[in-house]
């Protein structure tokens, strides 16, 4: 015996009450961050202006967590950037951090990038899936030729470059594991289970779920488990712990399959950022008051925002694509 | 409901009734393994063997609802707790796997699940994770062999020495990369001198003392099981050690059949045979057409 391991079972497993239930997992934002402690590692899935789990990224503020790492998808949006300027963040580990062509840069990651109050992890895109996925596959790092010759390895002391066992000469960069306490998504749909299915892109949601010890979703519905298995080849994240029926919980960012992002609340966000490298922290703060404070609930967010908006990035997103909804393409 | 099947009982026509018919061996070691599983266990149920399907299936309709199943290598994750079965799958890409999944990925993503939640803490502090609900490749897993040896060392490659072969297995398919899985249960299908030998020719899995010398983060090996006994393994050698004994085998029986000295585990346990409940269920709910029964 070692460690753990259990003895044997001898004879019948017997269950006067008959077998246990199947484990139901949905819950909501608050109870998933009141899980999350100060100094833990979270990981924010969708890319740029799409698929982030507002709710939870904005609950960690609400929350106030302090001393937290950050891990951003391989293109971080302004989600980073809010929970920067929150005062959540210690530790960032993301390769980019702001909105292309609505801001090239948020402002709050310039800005304190360029002061250091926040240590940022130098990495590049695949460096930070290697790092996710050493920990998924359970290695201490994974091997990457990507960053020999770049100022990246010199930035980032955890990255280590090493000569190749294979006598060739050449250098390899080890990139260790990256390992969230959480990894925060947004997706399309789940089951009360736990699986999560994509009706659009994925992006690096499923690598940070793999990689995560623990996995919360925000979902546009709640579908029955017939629905998942109906195509399982759909389910891009099985057995989340935690989902949190969220609709329009991507917003202000798109949520593919449903909606666009909303163009005019994002620039909103930029302007109000915008005197942060001033040292005029105002218009974030006003922001964070009406949008993060001010709202108890997912519910009251939306009243803020507006059915004639939500309705109108519908149908933007319905135009967009033609009116392919995910609903109609996917069988639902 | 197969045509085969009788309408009202599932059975496989002209068979007896289903609780009668004493147990075959490969099925009283599918309900053996079907105890060993916890309910909130997450297993990996890879290449086809008849005996290691039924058996996490019967878990899972039987106590472990909530069990992880990786069925088949290509990689389903299956709940058939409240899912007809209507017969064993004959391969493990069996396209009847996709109708019992809540989930498929590819197979090189199977390797993305090997990283336990919580890291070495997993194998630590098991409990402490158990709460967690993600999928990990596995807290159990079946490892078939050629060979075993007494250091539970398991042979699937071939029989000869210094590369060369005078019998040439299956090879180690995958079995070598699980080396972050919590237990291995090294499950031999014949139990003789030429098959419990006292070192493998080739090693496909090593044992837990090779595990621990390695610091592998899984535990390796913590179990033989063949059709007459179950061994573990004690000792700084972590030497296999009679755990216990299939109904009707007995310990002489077992050391006439096994290369190395038989000694009792601390833990050994007489092995209850099915009962009538875990036989009924695996014949008309998992094995309707009586393949472990041949």
């Amino acid at each position: 015996m070692s460690r753990g391991a259990q003895t044997l079972q001898a004879g019948p497993i017997e269950l006067p009450d008959g077998p246990p239930p199947r484990r139901e997992v949905v819950t909501s934002a608050r109870e998933v961050v009141a899980q999350i402690s100060d100094g833990q590692a979270v990981a924010i899935g969708g890319f740029v202006t799409a698929n982030h789990p507002m709710p939870l990224v904005r609950e960690l503020i609400r929350q106030g967590k302090k001393d937290l790492t950050v891990i951003g998808s391989a293109t971080g949006g302004l989600e980073i950037d809010l929970l920067l300027g929150a005062g959540v963040v210690r530790k960032l580990i993301a390769p980019y951090c702001g909105a292309e062509l609505y801001a090239p840069l948020g402002s709050c990651f310039r800005t304190m990038v360029e002061r250091e109050q926040v240590e940022l992890w130098e990495s590049s895109e695949y460096i930070l899936y290697a790092g996710l996925q050493a920990k998924a596959m359970g290695q201490e790092f994974m091997a990457w030729r990507g960053g020999i010759g770049s100022s990246i390895v010199d930035l980032n002391p955890d990255l280590k470059v090493f000569p190749s066992p294979l006598g060739d000469g050449k250098e390899y960069v080890a990139v260790p594991a990256i390992s969230p306490d959480w990894a925060f998504l947004h997706l399309g749909w789940a089951d009360s289970y736990g699986n999560g299915q994509h009706p659009g892109a994925r992006f690096g949601d499923r690598i940070m779920a793999r990689a995560a010890d623990r996995v919360a979703l925000t979902v546009e519905r709640l579908v029955p488990n017939a629905r998942i298995r109906a195509n399982p080849v759909m389910t891009s994240v099985p057995y989340a712990d935690a989902v949190v029926v969220a609709p329009y919980g991507s917003h202000p960012y798109a949520s593919h399959g449903f909606y666009a992002e909303d163009a005019g609340h994002i620039e909103a966000y930029v302007r109000a950022t915008a005197g942060f490298r001033r040292g005029d922290r105002s218009g974030l703060d006003a922001y964070l008051e009406k949008y993060v404070f001010g709202p108890d609930t997912q519910d009251d967010y939306l009243d803020l925002v507006g059915g004639r908006t939500l309705r109108a990035l519908e149908a933007e997103y319905e135009h967009l694509t033609l009116g392919r909804h995910a609903f109609d393409v996917f069988g639902g | 409901m197969t045509a085969t099947a009788d309408a009202t009982t599932g059975q496989p026509a002209g068979a007896q009734p289903a609780d009668t018919q004493p147990a075959s061996w490969k099925e009283t070691m599918a309900v053996f393994l079907a105890r060993q599983i916890r309910d909130t266990d997450r297993i990996c149920s890879g290449a086809h063997t008849e005996i290691s399907f039924a058996a996490t299936m019967l878990a899972q309709k039987m106590h472990a609802p909530n069990l992880k199943l990786q069925l088949g290598g290509g990689a389903f994750l299956c709940n058939v707790a409240d899912v007809e079965v209507d017969e064993l799958p004959k391969t493990s890409v069996d396209y009847r796997i996709m109708g019992w999944a809540e989930a498929y990925f590819e197979h090189h993503d199977t390797f993305n699940h090997y990283g336990p939640p919580g890291g070495r803490d997993y194998y630590e502090n098991t409990d402490r994770w158990r709460s967690t609900n993600k999928y990990f490749f596995a807290d159990k897993f079946f490892v078939g062999g050629i060979q075993v040896d007494r250091h539970g060392n398991a042979n699937l490659i071939g029989t000869g020495k210094d590369g060369h072969f005078t019998f040439r297995g299956p090879g180690s398919v995958g079995i070598n990369d699980v080396t972050t899985v919590r237990d291995a249960y090294v499950f031999m299908t014949a139990h003789d001198r030429q098959r419990f030998v006292m070192a493998s020719d080739y090693v496909s899995m090593p044992g837990p003392k090779t595990y621990r010398e390695k610091d592998l983060m899984g535990n390796g090996p913590q179990f033989i099981v063949s059709p007459r006994c179950v061994f573990d393994f004690s000792g700084p050698d972590q030497t296999a050690a009679l755990a216990g004994l299939f109904p009707g085998h007995t310990e002489e029986e077992v050391a006439e059949h096994t290369s190395w000295d038989i000694v009792r585990s601390p833990h050994f346990v007489d092995i209850a045979p099915p009962s009538a409940t875990e036989l009924r269920i695996l014949r008309t709910a998992i094995d309707r057409k009586g393949v472990l029964q041949k």
